[in-house]
């Protein structure tokens, strides 16, 4: 076995771990806190008997108000959090591999269900948004590096840093006030994935609603990355075209042209890849805050209302997804990077 | 003309700032450094860096402006805010927004009494109205019309006591009657306070000194006409928002909470980070092994969706969100920096001569090592804060961030979302301020980096 596969299956082995660590550590918080479940019903049954108590002294019928202990436990067998905190969570992990991840509290479906039907929506964005960064950074990269130190070059450099200092959701805010707010123009839906009359719509008046509605978040997307990846593009190729390969290039008498996009961008194009990885966690899990700014149904917006009406299950079931992709994808990143550049030898 | 008064004064204000920040408190340090017997004279190659910096116009404009309004807005109090600087009414002399500055700066002492409006010649028990104070002393007129709607009340109801309950009157009708000719002598005292206090403003004993802009981020307008939000207008720059609260004096305060929060944090990170990172480099071995496990297993909890769960649970403070943000995310990066530059520097020969001379391990990292390691920590410092002041607004705008009511620049965009289609300032404004505030960071990190750590690139053609 060379180094290299031992260096790729050693951080495989490592997957597991760090897989167990992360989520034990939610588990354990989750449990802990207070506010769970079980706080939640009991507020639910408080409400209901303080409903029906009616014009009762409110101190007399708060200390009534106690919920019996049978019930308590009925409440905690039904949340499955009768067990300790180890053997809960061993329950859960057994579960997991099995690939049940238990009921949604507010959903009432299988968690596995749920995430199910949001992925395909957070992955349509992420794959537009992932592609269009790559349209859009690649050429401006390139020709920020060819004609590096001149206007252009300046100009095209206050875009990428306004880029950089704006995050992708507040850019969606703008965007959204100034398309779609109506104060100044009203041509772009107001967020959302397909327009509520989606079923009635024709063919091509289908096409469009997507596309309208697909725009400002994919702008969200690539804002992201947008700055990173142009000036890493616009240094890579710099870093090339002063290497010594393209000296011989250019005394073999070749083209500008053919030594700048056939010889000097291949290799330019390398570091870029690196990014795939984390590209693809915002792929699979969507951006928190975009989907949110733009209320786009995906697996972020999934994420974040299951943290806010504590869906504990849901929480730990995107958390599983989260990690996992992210996890693999670094790897993944790295040996999509050591097999189109020879030149990388992971663990020595 | 008012309106240029105002800008007027704000160009004074910003030019003493830059007195301030740029003049004075580098000579205080020199000074204070000499007398202290400290060596105060930079290393030449860090002369040369600076000389550098300056050079490159755009980053060292932006240094000198993004600083300047840093250190003056430590000092906001007296500039965006409610109360005034300096009043005085007969012989009661104050100092409200110093006094307010000095609660921020001492948390721990309990907060200075509110002054009372009895004791300032206002009708009420509550806070005083320093803004009607001013009013006041500008134009005594308006005591006039105070007391003439007072007279006005009075009149009216002395016209419906003419007509007194009858003996078939209910018990209900009785009590009405009561309860109006008691109003009566409450409102003879309103007036003979109101004619008091009008009487001493016009012996000149009283006078006030209002800040710049008048308006306070925690001050809720609801006395304005219409209901809140409003839009921007000529006595609010840039509107409130929906609570009532002023959007500018939210924004400037904004700006002074992210840009500490951001100092904060980096700098905490960066002290964790840099003793995490030498750690590892200096010792290397089996040290660096688990801490590099560690570290790649830390790295994976996904960041925002950790703090929301937890800022969910516990509703954060400034420090506690200081303390999660700093241990989540903002110490990793920097390790692995200073991790390298330790690994790179400790074979050179004066870490060997430090050894040889029996340093101590501590004072090898420390004295000898990472001086020389400074150069990726600086450059890198702008865009730690930018990308703190990112995640500070991101979870403001979720609101899992600072407490509610703390003036911020998520929060107002989170409102923003609500009242996209009216009120597009609440969107626009946080966005434009977090902008051009972390462009000018950005222009900074830029301009460090060239100058700190210059690249030449050489291409044929």
């Amino acid at each position: 076995m060379n180094g290299m596969t031992t260096y790729f299956l050693r951080r495989l082995l490592l997957i597991p771990v760090t897989f167990i660590a992360i989520t034990f550590l939610v588990y354990a918080i989750l449990r802990v806190v207070p506010g769970g479940p079980i706080e939640q019903a009991q507020l639910q049954i408080k409400m209901a008997m303080m409903g029906e108590g009616g014009g009762g002294g409110m101190a007399s019928a708060q200390a009534e108000l106690q919920i019996p202990a049978s019930a308590m436990e009925e409440l905690k067998k039904y949340y499955h959090l009768d067990k300790s905190i180890p053997e809960g969570y061993a329950r859960w992990l057994w579960g997991i591999v099995r690939l049940d991840f238990g009921r949604s509290y507010v959903y009432s479906e299988p968690v596995l269900d749920v995430i199910v039907s949001k992925f395909p929506i957070s992955i349509y964005f992420g794959l537009i948004g992932y592609f269009a960064s790559w349209l859009i950074c690649v050429p401006l990269g390139v020709s920020k590096a060819l004609r590096h130190k001149t206007g252009y070059d300046t100009a095209t450099s206050v875009l990428v840093f306004v880029g950089y200092a704006i995050p992708g959701f507040v850019a969606c805010l703008i965007l959204m006030v100034l398309l779609g707010g109506g104060s100044y123009l009203d041509v772009l839906p107001l967020g959302g994935f397909r327009s509520e009359n989606w079923a009635e719509l024709g063919f091509f008046a289908r096409i469009s609603d997507q596309l309208q509605h697909t725009a400002i978040p994919v702008i969200g997307y690539v804002m992201g990355g947008f700055a990173t990846m142009t000036i890493l593009m616009k240094n890579s190729l710099l870093d090339n075209l002063g290497a010594d390969y393209v000296r011989t290039a250019f005394a073999k008498g070749l083209s500008e042209r053919r030594v700048v996009f056939v010889h000097a961008m291949r290799n330019s194009l390398i570091p870029l890849t690196v990014g795939i990885g984390h590209a693809l966690g915002l792929l699979f899990a969507g951006s928190f805050l975009i989907e949110k700014t733009c209320n786009i149904p995906g697996m972020g917006l999934l994420s974040f209302n299951s943290v806010i009406q504590r869906d504990y299950p849901v929480i730990l079931g995107t958390l599983v997804f989260l990690v996992l992709i992210r996890l693999t994808g670094n790897i993944f990143s790295d040996m999509i990077w050591a097999m189109i550049d020879p030149r990388i030898r992971f663990g020595k | 003309m008012t309106a240029m008064i105002k800008l007027i004064e704000a160009a004074l204000l910003f030019a003493a700032g830059y007195l301030f920040t740029h003049r004075a408190l580098p000579w205080l340090y020199v000074k204070a450094g000499e007398r202290l017997g400290f060596d105060m004279k930079l290393a030449p190659h860090w002369e040369k860096r600076i000389a550098r910096f300056k050079t490159i116009k755009r980053g060292y404009y932006s240094f000198l402006i993004v600083t300047t309004l840093f250190v003056m807005s430590l000092f906001l109090e007296f500039m965006v805010n409610n109360k005034p600087l300096f009043i005085r009414y007969n012989s009661t002399v104050a100092f409200p927004a110093a006094a307010e500055w000095l609660d921020g700066l001492l948390f721990f002492k309990a907060p200075r009494p509110m002054d009372r409006k009895a004791d300032y010649g206002q009708i009420g028990d509550d806070q005083v109205d320093y803004r009607l104070f001013a009013a006041a002393r500008r134009d005594p007129a308006v005591f006039d019309e105070q007391l003439k709607t007072l007279a006005g009340e009075l009149d009216a109801i002395r016209a419906q006591l003419v007509k007194k309950p009858g003996p078939k009157a209910t018990a209900e009708e009785r009590q009405d009657y009561q309860d109006l000719q008691d109003i009566v002598p409450a409102i003879e005292a309103d007036m003979k306070t109101l004619s008091d206090a009008k009487a001493v403003f016009a012996a000149g004993k009283a006078s006030v000194l209002m800040p710049v802009y008048p308006y306070s981020p925690r001050e809720h307008l609801l006395d304005m006409p219409g209901r809140p939000p409003h839009r921007p207008g000529a006595s609010h720059l840039l509107g409130t928002d929906d609570s009532g609260a002023d959007v500018f004096a939210q924004l400037v305060y904004g700006f002074r909470i992210s840009m500490s929060f951001a100092l904060i944090v980096s700098f905490t990170g960066y002290v964790i980070g840099i003793i995490v990172g030498g750690v590892m480099g200096y010792f290397g071995g089996w040290t660096d092994i688990l801490i590099q496990r560690f570290i790649e297993i830390w790295s994976s909890i996904p960041f925002l969706f950790m703090m929301i769960i937890i800022a969910a649970i516990i509703q954060p403070t400034f420090l506690l969100l200081v303390s999660l943000i700093v241990l989540l995310q903002g110490w990793v990066g920097i390790s692995y920096y200073i991790r390298g530059e330790f690994y790179r520097e400790k074979s050179r020969d004066y870490v060997h001569a430090a050894v040889a001379m029996g340093a101590s391990e501590w004072s090898v990292m420390m004295k000898h090592i990472l001086p020389n390691s400074l150069v990726p920590l600086v450059t890198f410092a702008p865009f730690n804060v930018v990308g703190t002041i990112g995640s500070l607004v991101s979870l403001d705008y979720l609101g899992f961030g600072m407490p509610v009511g703390t003036p911020s620049w998520g929060a107002l965009l989170d409102q923003g979302m609500k009242y996209l289609k009216y009120y597009p300032h609440l969107i626009l404004t946080p966005s434009i301020a977090m902008a051009v505030t972390l462009f000018m960071v950005v222009m900074i990190g830029e301009a460090v980096r060239e100058a700190f750590d210059p690249k030449v690139f050489s291409r044929l053609r």
